[in-house]
């Protein structure tokens, strides 16, 4: 399978104040269409800014970031958005799903930036099954609970199918039983519509739900499970996996 | 989304759309008052029925600013002299400024009437002697005043012999001589009202009044009406743009600070917008169309804030006119959208430069 995102020697500094911070220091990996993969280490490692990076949200300092063979040093804003809108989905630890729209607005708004029509199709309906917010999708995101707060959030990341879908922190703020849920999802949607996961998490049991592992630490990679052979039809991870 | 923001933020929402209402009331109303009274005022010149206004060298084109220095005589000349002349009258006029401002005419009853004929009476007649009034009904309605009553003008009691239809010159009408009595300006008048036995007649009547009483001042009414628009009143323009000015900049003003507020309010908002694919320009189109709709309401909340300050005007002061002309509904619909429109370019711009990361990590 074809690498769908790949960092080169990626470097990552910030300024604060007069103080240059390097967030990221020569970050190499390679990651393939339906993996799913859990980027680890503790705070201040560099692992949101890599995903930041991944999802074309900012410039690379150093090195190079091909999503899907394109270099996003080289894009302008216009370009690095129309890949976020048309090939990147992100799920973040505080949901961030727009207060004053409903469930079902929240998604619709992803597919009318994405040129999609709003009406209900088959993919949205058995997304909703699948991750069960069909009866939740005329509540506010103040209605619902923190998972299915985050599952609305899932949704309008996956909504539009994109090839790859970034993931910060997504159980950070649920407690254990909506953690399983959450994961378990994200599971079933890297089985059934082969999208590409990368879950940035502190947490080492959220890494046993993933085929690969990335460790980072100080801005380095310093271990990478590697990638592993991908069994189209492998079995759903137990439900009752305790992370 | 443009709408479930503006309803979320009922208070800044509302405030803003009063201030752009506001904008529109303004402007509407007191473009509406200067263009209603001068409106008002030329139609009721016109409505003496004459042809031609003759008046001094110098004269105002505000009738009751005008002194009386011309010979009554004159009028008795031009009749006997100048062919095509059917009648003229000889009018004083004053300016009345008890209990509101008004002109009044000092009128001799009969040529004033040959002018444009019969005045149509309400009740009552004409003046009896020189302590008598004629008021039209406007000013009678808002005096509450009859016949047989007394009231004060040109800080004198004056009776009232009768009530006539409104349009003919003035509100009020006073002999002629009792005006010139109360002036000082024996046998003297203010202005002419010449009337010409035909259409055809008007001209040459000019022409030979120009070189007979050379250098004196003469109107062809069908003239009056554009001569006494805003453009040719002296200041008035001026007052009129200032008024604009000042509504546009306060639209500007509330529109801006509301549109600010939001942006810092919905920081987090614009970094999900931006994470989920929203171009910079999707970012401005949203805010834009924001204070559109807020402009839009405040639109449709200030004609009907004008016709609420329209009516209260009227019953307050039912002298004055308040016109709402098309062009100027439309003038102050475009002031109050522009407003908008670039009271939002500053903040539209900053939301759309925020950085997404650092947007989206706003508390």
């Amino acid at each position: 399978m074809k690498a769908i995102l790949e960092t080169v020697d990626l470097r990552k500094t910030y300024r604060i104040g007069t103080v240059e911070v390097e967030a990221l220091r020569g970050v190499n990996i390679q990651l393939r269409e339906g993996e799913l993969t859990a980027v680890m280490g503790p705070s201040g490692c560099g692992k949101s800014t890599l995903m930041h990076l991944l999802g074309a949200m900012t410039k690379p300092s150093g090195g190079k970031v091909l999503i899907d063979g394109q270099d996003i040093a080289e894009l302008n804003d216009r370009q690095r958005t129309e890949i976020r809108r048309k090939k990147i989905g992100f799920v973040f630890q505080k949901f961030n799903l727009l207060p004053t729209l409903t469930a079902r607005a929240n998604i619709n708004l992803a597919r009318y930036l994405h040129g999609q029509s709003l009406k209900n199709d088959q993919h949205l309906t058995e997304l909703l099954r699948m991750l069960m917010i069909e009866e939740k999708m005329g509540r506010k995101p103040s209605e619902l609970s923190g998972g299915e707060q985050q599952r609305v959030a899932i949704a309008r990341a996956v909504v539009n199918r994109p090839s790859i879908l970034l993931a910060d922190e997504p159980t950070g703020a649920l407690d254990s039983k909506n953690s399983e849920i959450v994961l378990n999802m994200f599971r079933e949607l890297n089985r059934k519509f082969k999208q590409t996961i990368v879950l940035v998490t502190h947490n080492p049991e959220l890494a046993t739900f993933t085929d690969r592992l990335i460790e980072m630490r100080d801005g380095q990679v310093v271990h990478d499970s590697g990638p592993v052979t991908l069994d189209a039809d492998r079995e759903l991870q137990p439900a009752s996996r305790s992370i | 989304m443009i709408i479930s923001s503006l309803v979320s933020r009922p208070v800044r929402t509302l405030v803003s759309i009063l201030a752009v209402a506001l904008e529109v009331t303004l402007i509407l109303v007191i473009v509406g008052l200067t263009t209603g009274i001068l409106a008002e005022s030329n139609g009721r010149i016109v409505g003496v029925g004459a042809d031609i206004m003759l008046q001094p060298q110098n004269s105002s084109m505000f009738l009751g600013l005008s002194s009386a220095p011309m010979p009554v005589s004159i009028g008795t000349k031009i009749v006997a002299q100048i062919p095509g002349v059917k009648a003229v009258s000889p009018v004083l006029t004053q300016t009345n400024s008890d209990g509101g401002i008004e002109t009044v005419f000092g009128i001799e009853p009969v040529s004033f009437q040959a002018i444009g004929g019969p005045l149509r009476w309400v009740q009552g007649g004409l003046f009896v002697d020189n302590h008598d009034v004629v008021v039209d009904d406007i000013y009678a309605t808002t005096k509450n005043v009859s016949v047989g009553n007394e009231v004060q003008i040109l800080n004198q009691r004056f009776r009232v012999a009768g009530i006539v239809e409104h349009g003919r010159g003035a509100r009020v009408y006073l002999p002629l001589q009792a005006a010139q009595e109360m002036t000082g300006a024996i046998d003297r008048a203010s202005l002419f009202f010449i009337k010409t036995n035909s259409d055809q007649d008007v001209e040459p009547v000019m022409s030979q009044l120009a070189v007979k009483l050379e250098g004196y001042r003469l109107t062809r009414m069908r003239e009056l009406v554009s001569l006494m628009s805003t453009n040719n009143i002296p200041g008035l323009n001026y007052f009129i743009q200032t008024v604009v000015f000042i509504a546009v900049c306060v639209g500007v003003l509330v529109i801006f600070l509301s549109m600010y507020t939001t942006i810092t309010e919905r920081t987090r908002e614009i970094g999900i917008l931006r994470s989920l694919g929203a171009s910079k320009g999707y970012v401005v189109r949203l805010i834009f169309f924001e204070s559109f709709m807020i402009c839009i309401l405040g639109v449709g909340l200030g004609l009907i804030g004008s016709k609420v300050v329209k009516s209260f005007v009227i019953m307050v002061f039912p002298t004055l006119t308040v016109m709402f002309t098309p062009t100027w509904i439309f003038r102050a619909a475009l002031f109050a959208i522009l407003s908008g429109l670039i009271g939002s370019f500053y903040p539209s711009l900053k939301a759309a430069a925020q950085d997404p990361i650092e947007a989206l990590a706003y508390e």
